[in-house]
């Protein structure tokens, strides 16, 4: 159902005004938090009787302390994240920032993206202390308090990243607000993309290409992550108007219609970027945040090269794989861990391979019951049965698991797959539609019983391909801890791949 | 290598032999075993006592499985680093005669039956061989006393008097009944050695017996300070001697130690134990048996006697959940801190040692919670929480919620759930019509405008104005609809003696305003609006507080949104009460006012900005330096959106005016901001001069630049009143320095009032302006 101009604008108004009042109730729980602790506990981790922690950023610090970054604008390094029952050391690096969301080492500074610039931090006295503060990247409008900065790690070339939320979420009145920015090591800053929304992160996925976290809203019905390259539009118009400050990018894109598909769109404004991964509204999330790689060598359990993220308003973690195909980036979701104690705004491995998670349930509906927490995601040992990870195949789907399947008993009906996509529109999330049952074919295994390639009688590329794996059973017997995951297919490999 | 069995071997004959001893027996003298919850009141039959003895003294190391009580033996301690742990030597006094040495211990002596010429002999072997397995030197310590007297008050008020005696204000020991005795813990440990052991107790003890107290390594060191007293002097290192080594090695496998205490140089104890089964057991004999002399020692009293031997005749039993349930609060002495139908509870000796933050909360706010209908009233993932990841929701209670371990109380959550019902309350999830009425009217019910929860509970972290009772927001989480409802409509029958009031009386509403005075609706109103978590909002009646930032003796750099310096703002508090602010989009010095520094707002989303925290002067937000084309020029003004123009005209204003923000650097917390005006480099500083009771801010701008240049400076805007070099507004008065850069001064109208312009002459290379802004009181 297109909507005409006035009455999307008059939609967006409705929405953002129900939007911005409290008192939703934040979706269904998986029910799985129980089960999970037998195989990743959570460990509360204390902070400081007079400290307001609201972690938005982290760092692991060449001496092994982790930095974290608050939205009230502190830096702590901390000693000990790792001790088996933590009581760590804080130590206040830096104070009096603006709304940290970005943290990044590098020879001997910090560089912090805050709300009003990226800035490279140093202690030049060796007293610990923060006493430099340059300014790296200022290059962008700020001129209203919803304007979030979101910054990422360096890259190989030492490159920088930063993603800018929209004015009040909805409008782009100061430069660049919805765009993407690269700074090079030389710190000139370079506009690479545009038609971001609200971004809460971004970062290198598992192949070391940058993402970034778009959050539910206008143009984006779900969550997702998208693969982010220079020239790309990430889909909300709103941004489109700063291309003449932008003469690298050429012409803008033509404006996307509403009420489309965005698998029939990109084939229209053709610097179009499809959702790498959409995140299903409430199922997965809500408002998901900042995202790492897991490169602990296993130390973190089977997720190895895979992306961990949270949730904010679920107060769960994720995980996320990501392949490209045919020059297109697209992968699946998966649940990983609920139950935590506040909106989670970012994640981090620690030295010793665990995985801190931090946040604020401050100006949100969170469904997490503390104001700010750091909690840290341990591996008992215990291996789950899990989906380890989706790929896709010329006709179907190869299916990775932590533990042996039990073949004997599997069969292709218990691979049940549904689709669905959502309407590419102006209006505020929307709903699932398209929907269709593809039928799983034919079903083959590995003698190892780790791994499974389906064939489905029909792939929709541009819809989510949403999996129900109850029904199997590993070789010990158990369920999957989640019989759910969420692949995006934005493209289809050739039979010849 | 000899193992187990040839003790049992060697002197399973005699055993034999002696069993004729007679079946009522003396009891050998001395502190039997302590098992604290059984010298207090308890629902354990005689037998079940039993079972828990056989339990809690490892019977089951050398005469295999009895009753299954549903959760493990208590392992004995680690003795992998006795060495450093322990002194050598009260490790051979306790080896020797471990009930004389630790009354109360649950370690039996095994040497009970050498001569006693031998036994001192063979306890140092034994100890030498400990010692030899560790790397680490025991070290005494020194112990700090101003850490005792903190190490005392932590003592009696965390809970280790729930299980330990107390001491008095004399430090005498005050004997209560259910105590493990400490009287040897000043002997036995270090500082250090002790502080691990109270950090982390399960290292060592992994049976969760001595829990984990959620001690900090500091507090741990606290305690352990206080309990080792005064330092003493230093023993000198000891080296175990390789005769002794061997010599112990050997006893150690010779008298059993490795049925209890796992070595990894030592057989596996799962060995076959010469001693007989259950079944096969003669309750008269061998350990039971005072005079035995072949067997391990326990000074066991009567009771407990009589209760092992009830147990063994009997046989052993099928426990059902609630059995399994007692025995288990039993074990871990869980009881002594929480009520349970059956149980004494706190006792009115130990009840004082429970204290809180808020009297006023009553027994509640100092007891830890009965644990009756405990099962009907928490949520499994609550329990599990509780028990297994520390988690608390009574800040105000100074005693502390132990954590015993998973792995020995991972079965309680799920035992309290079949143990403890209710009949089920349904309180249906509202209907996408109903949301809105319940959420606003749950919210109404809780705020000052209602029942007014918020005046005794605190909400999401939010401090209650009244008494600091527990989070609201965590209710949800916690409890279980069933318990919840009855709650509501009766807290007192639910929590007797609780201070918390009926809402409900006879189950009518006291609110009749809300929801048609409906008792079901009001308390499903408030069911839903906590299931919503922090997304319910802040009910009305909590204070939102600013947070006032303080400068002290360091100067103070704050940076955030503000009316007085832009959305790239910095606010800049100096020691001596004067205060700026920084426009660091455009480099203005935007604002300065004297006093407190400033008040930042931390709540909702549009947090982080700031206002000066008294009333402020307000100069230019514009650039502040420009080459004006001539004196008749306009100075180029910042960019203003409206609600009509809301999209900036001209985003690059600052960058296209030659303006660039470097950045900062702090001395002694001062700032020098650093910025470009085209190819002039400005190093902008302001420190704090006082003139009686005037209050001076001394800006100093320094310059470099490649070459000679004009540049213009805007010192003020306003209806500011000039007399010579000095320019006053309102409460502000600026002056210029006698300067040779100051090439020209220029007063001219600008929108209603005035500007000034000062023309700066500048050489090549470095030079420097002194400005003052004296601030009036």
């Amino acid at each position: 159902m297109p909507l005409n101009r006035e009455s999307a604008f008059a939609l967006l108004i409705v929405l953002s005004l129900a939007s911005s009042l409290l008192g939703e109730d934040v979706g269904e729980r998986w029910g799985t938090a129980e089960r999970e602790r037998e195989y990743y506990r959570i460990v509360s981790v204390p902070m400081p009787k007079d400290a307001v922690i609201e972690a938005g950023a982290f760092e692991v610090l060449p001496d092994r302390r982790l930095a974290i970054g608050t939205r009230r604008g502190d830096v702590y390094y901390v000693s000990g994240i790792d001790q088996e029952k933590p009581n760590p050391v804080y130590h206040r690096f830096a104070t009096g920032l603006d709304e940290i969301f970005g943290l990044a080492y590098r020879d001997g500074a910090l560089y912090v993206t805050q709300s009003c610039e990226l800035s490279r931090i140093q202690d030049t006295d060796g007293d610990d202390q923060a006493d430099r503060f340059d300014t790296v990247s200022d290059a962008w409008g700020y001129a209203n308090y919803h304007e979030y900065a979101f910054g990422s790690k360096f890259d190989k070339q030492g490159n920088l990243y930063v993603a800018l939320g929209l004015s009040a979420s909805y409008h782009s009145r100061a430069l660049f607000r919805g765009w993407a920015l690269q700074i090079t090591p030389e710190g000139k800053t370079i506009p690479i993309a545009s038609g971001l929304r609200s971004p809460g992160g971004i970062g290198h996925n598992e192949h070391g290409a940058v993402f970034y976290i778009e959050s539910q809203g206008p143009w984006n019905s779900s969550c997702s992550l998208k693969a982010v390259s220079p020239g790309s539009f990430m889909g909300h118009p709103a941004s489109l108007n700063w291309y003449k400050y932008a003469p690298n990018m050429g012409s803008a894109p033509l404006q996307p219609e509403s009420g489309t598909r965005i698998v029939t769109e990109k084939l229209r404004v053709k610097q179009l970027v499809p959702y790498a991964v959409v995140f299903p509204y409430i199922r997965m999330g809500r408002s998901i945040t900042g995202f790492t790689v897991d490169r602990t060598g296993g130390r973190f359990g089977p997720f190895e090269n895979q992306i961990f993220l949270g949730d904010y308003t679920q107060s769960i973690v994720m995980r996320a794989t990501t392949e490209q195909v045919n020059g297109v980036w697209q992968g699946a979701c998966y649940p990983f861990r609920e139950g935590f104690s506040t909106g989670i705004l970012n994640v981090q491995f620690t030295p010793e391979g665990n995985l801190i998670t931090g946040g604020t349930n401050r100006g949100w509906p969170v469904r997490g019951i503390k104001p700010y927490a750091l909690e840290r995601i341990d591996w008992t040992g215990k291996m789950p049965f899990e989906i380890k990870r989706i790929t896709i195949e010329p006709k179907g789907f190869k299916i990775m698991f932590t533990k042996p399947v039990a073949r004997s008993r599997a069969k292709a009906e218990h691979f049940k797959v549904t689709t669905f996509t959502h309407i590419y529109h102006g209006g505020y999330g929307g709903p699932e539609v398209d929907r269709t049952t593809p039928k799983t074919v034919s079903l083959r295994f590995a003698d190892d019983g780790l791994t499974a390639w389906i064939d489905l009688d029909q792939i929709t590329v541009g819809h989510v391909h949403e999996f129900d794996l109850g029904e199997l059973r590993s070789r010990d017997d158990e369920p999957l801890l989640h019989r759910h995951a969420y692949y995006t297919v934005n493209a289809l490999p050739r039979a010849d791949r | 290598m000899m193992s187990t069995r040839s003790f049992g071997l060697k002197h399973y004959r005699l055993l034999i032999a002696l069993a004729c001893v007679a079946v009522t027996t003396p009891v050998v003298a001395g502190v039997p075993p302590t098992v604290p919850a059984l010298e207090n009141d308890h629902p354990l039959s005689s037998k079940q006592v039993g079972d828990l003895l056989i339990s809690e003294l490892r019977c089951a190391a050398c005469h295999g499985e009895h009753t299954d009580l549903g959760f493990s033996a208590p392992p004995a301690p680690s003795l992998n680093e006795v060495r450093s742990r322990v002194s050598i030597d009260f490790l051979r006094r306790y080896i020797a005669d471990p009930g004389a040495t630790d009354p109360g211990t649950t370690m039996p002596n095994v040497l009970d039956h050498l001569p006693e010429s031998q036994r001192d002999s063979v306890a140092a072997d034994l100890a030498d061989y400990l010692q030899s397995l560790g790397t680490a030197q025991f070290k005494v310590g020194n112990v700090d006393s101003a850490e005792v007297a903190r190490g005392k008050k932590l003592f009696h008020r965390v809970g280790c008097v729930a299980c330990h005696n107390p001491r008095d204000k004399d430090e005498s020991l005050v004997k209560l009944k259910g105590s493990v005795s400490l009287s040897h813990v000043e002997q036995k440990y270090g500082l250090q050695s002790l502080a691990d052991f109270l950090f982390r107790p399960h290292d060592v003890r992994p049976g969760g017996r001595m829990p984990d107290m959620r001690l900090s390594r500091r507090e741990a060191t606290q305690i352990a300070s206080y309990l080792i007293g005064k330092s003493k002097s230093a023993s000198p290192a000891h080296q175990p001697d390789p005769v002794r080594v061997a010599r112990g090695k050997t006893a150690f496998a010779e008298h059993g130690c490795a049925a209890c205490h796992a070595l990894p140089s030592q057989q596996p104890k799962s060995e076959p134990k010469p001693a007989p089964r259950w079944s096969a057991a003669n309750s008269s004999r061998g350990c039971l048996d005072p005079k035995s002399k072949t067997t391990p020692r326990y000074r066991l009293s009567k009771e407990q006697t009589d209760a092992i031997r009830a147990t063994i005749g009997a046989g052993p039993t099928k426990l059902d959940d609630r059995s399994k349930l007692n025995l288990t609060l039993a074990a871990f002495n869980c009881t002594a801190c929480h009520t349970r139908a059956g149980f004494s509870g706190p006792t009115p000796e130990r009840n004082p040692h429970f204290t809180t933050d808020e009297p006023n909360l009553g027994d509640h706010g100092r007891i830890p919670p009965t644990l009756d209908l405990a099962g009907a009233k928490f949520k499994t993932l609550w329990l599990q929480k509780v028990l297994f990841d520390a988690e608390v929701v009574r800040p105000y209670m100074h005693t502390r919620m132990p954590q015993f371990g998973e792995a020995n109380t991972g079965h309680l959550p799920a035992l309290f759930k079949r143990t403890d019902r209710l009949d089920p309350v349904d309180i249906p999830e509202p209907s996408r019509e109903e949301r809105r009425t319940l959420r606003d009217a749950g919210n109404r019910l809780l705020g000052d405008k209602g029942l007014n929860c918020v005046t005794c509970h605190n909400f999401n972290g939010l401090e209650s104005p009244g008494f600091k009772g527990m989070d609201l927001m965590t209710t949800f989480e916690r409890l279980e609809p069933a318990w919840f409802d009855r709650f509501m409509r009766s807290p007192g029958a639910m929590r007797p003696g609780i201070v918390m009031p009926t809402y409900w009386p006879d189950g009518k509403a006291v609110r009749t305003d809300v929801l048609d005075a409906n008792t079901e609706q009001q308390i499903r109103a408030l069911w839903y609006t906590f299931s919503l978590g922090r997304s319910a909002g802040t009910p009305s009646g909590m204070r939102h507080v600013g947070t006032k930032l303080v400068v002290t003796d360091k100067a103070r750099v704050y940076r955030g949104r503000s009316r007085i310096a832009g959305y790239r703002g910095i606010a800049v508090g100096l020691p001596g009460g004067v205060n700026y602010a920084f426009n660091a989009e455009t480099g203005a010095l935007s604002g300065l006012w004297a006093g407190e520094f400033v008040s930042v707002n931390w709540n909702g989303q549009a947090a982080g900005n700031f206002n000066p925290a008294a009333r402020a002067v307000s100069l230019p937000q514009d650039v502040s330096f420009y080459r004006l084309t001539d004196v008749k020029a306009a100075w180029p003004l910042r960019p203003v959106m409206t609600k009509e123009q809301p999209v900036n005209p001209d985003p690059l204003y600052p960058r296209n005016r030659g303006y660039r923000f470097l950045g900062y650097q702090l001395e002694d917390g001062v700032p020098t901001f650093r910025y470009h005006s085209d190819d002039l480099r400005i190093a902008d500083r302001s420190t704090v001069l006082t003139a009686g009771d005037r209050r001076v801010l001394q800006r100093t701008l320094r310059f470099s630049t490649p070459k000679a240049q004009t540049v213009w400076f805007r010192a003020l805007t306003g209806s500011f009143e000039s007399n010579g070099s000095a320019h006053r507004l309102g409460k502000l008065t600026l002056t210029l320095p006698q300067s040779s850069l100051i090439d020209q001064t220029t007063v001219r109208p600008f929108e209603k009032a005035k500007e000034l312009l000062v023309k700066l002459r500048l050489p090549a290379g470095e030079s420097s302006l002194e400005i003052q802004y004296a601030l009036e009181p």
